[in-house]
């Protein structure tokens, strides 16, 4: 898996879209105000790349918007803006009360054998690695599924991966010019 | 070992080992470090998952330090040179 030239081409233009709108505004604000705007356009045209059909690009696309909800809208018009930005994710209650359950059988229990301890401390670290990448995934706190997270985060990887080539690319690019 | 496992209704503990071995290979197979390292190198769930975390978090300062650099180059350029057009016309 791997970012594919058509992803980029797709990024690419998505981007540049989301640049464009705020083209007109660029010439007047400060560079924080562009590193923002640049960062967020980049942030929308990677998770628009999936249509929807991922837990982390709804959640970013969200959090997003919650920034610059019109930059949001203009560069997914067309493509069910008010449902991806109004869409809610899922409670995450239901995890936690099933942690607490597990945790109170495994309590009972009188005595372990050496491996099922060994078995247990792995697991532990195991969640608590998982629990790190549920703090850097959009959306991972509502992924209470391990199966679910990792799926996500493979597609994630891809996904920023294209992102930064492209980018890359871009201002290495720029820079190479402005240097002449 | 797959009694306990029936018995609880949780998705978060009811997944398959295999399901979990495979993520995590795929997992590994897509982060730098990992994929550099001799085959014969086992490499735990563990690592190939906090792996995983440094790499988004390299992945993101990367995103952050290109999205800085470009405002700069917006900016340091003269609104009517040669230089700026031709970052427009990469961008734009």
């Amino acid at each position: 898996m791997q970012p594919t030239s058509s992803m980029k081409e797709e990024f690419l233009q998505k981007w540049q879209m989301g640049l464009q709108i705020y083209r007109p505004l660029i010439d007047n604000t400060s560079v924080s105000e562009r590193m923002k705007a640049i960062k967020l356009s980049a942030d929308v045209a990677m998770a628009s790349l999936r249509r929807g059909t991922t837990c982390w690009s709804r959640a970013l696309i969200q959090k997003t918007a919650t920034e610059d909800n019109f930059l949001v809208r203009q560069m997914l018009s067309g493509i069910k803006a008010e449902t991806l930005i109004n869409k809610k994710l899922p409670k995450v209650m239901c995890h936690r009360k099933i942690v607490r359950r597990s945790k109170k059988i495994l309590r009972r229990r009188k005595s372990r054998s050496a491996i099922e301890e060994v078995a247990a401390k792995a697991r532990k670290l195991v969640n608590k690695k998982t629990q790190g990448l549920r703090n850097v995934v959009p959306g991972g706190e509502f992924m209470s599924n391990d199966v679910l997270l990792i799926q996500e985060t493979l597609d994630y990887i891809v996904s920023l991966q294209t992102q930064v080539n492209v980018m890359r690319s871009i201002v290495d690019a720029a820079e190479a010019g402005s240097e002449r | 070992m797959s009694n306990r496992r029936s018995r609880q209704s949780s998705s978060a503990l009811r997944i398959s080992d295999d399901q979990m071995i495979d993520l995590v290979s795929q997992l590994s197979q897509l982060l730098p470090e990992i994929r550099e390292r001799r085959r014969s190198d086992k490499v735990s769930a563990s690592k190939v998952l906090e792996e995983t975390c440094n790499y988004i978090r390299k992945l993101h300062r990367e995103v952050d330090n290109l999205s800085e650099r470009l405002s700069q180059l917006l900016d340091s350029v003269d609104e009517d040179s040669h230089e700026a057009s031709v970052i427009r016309s990469l961008l734009m």
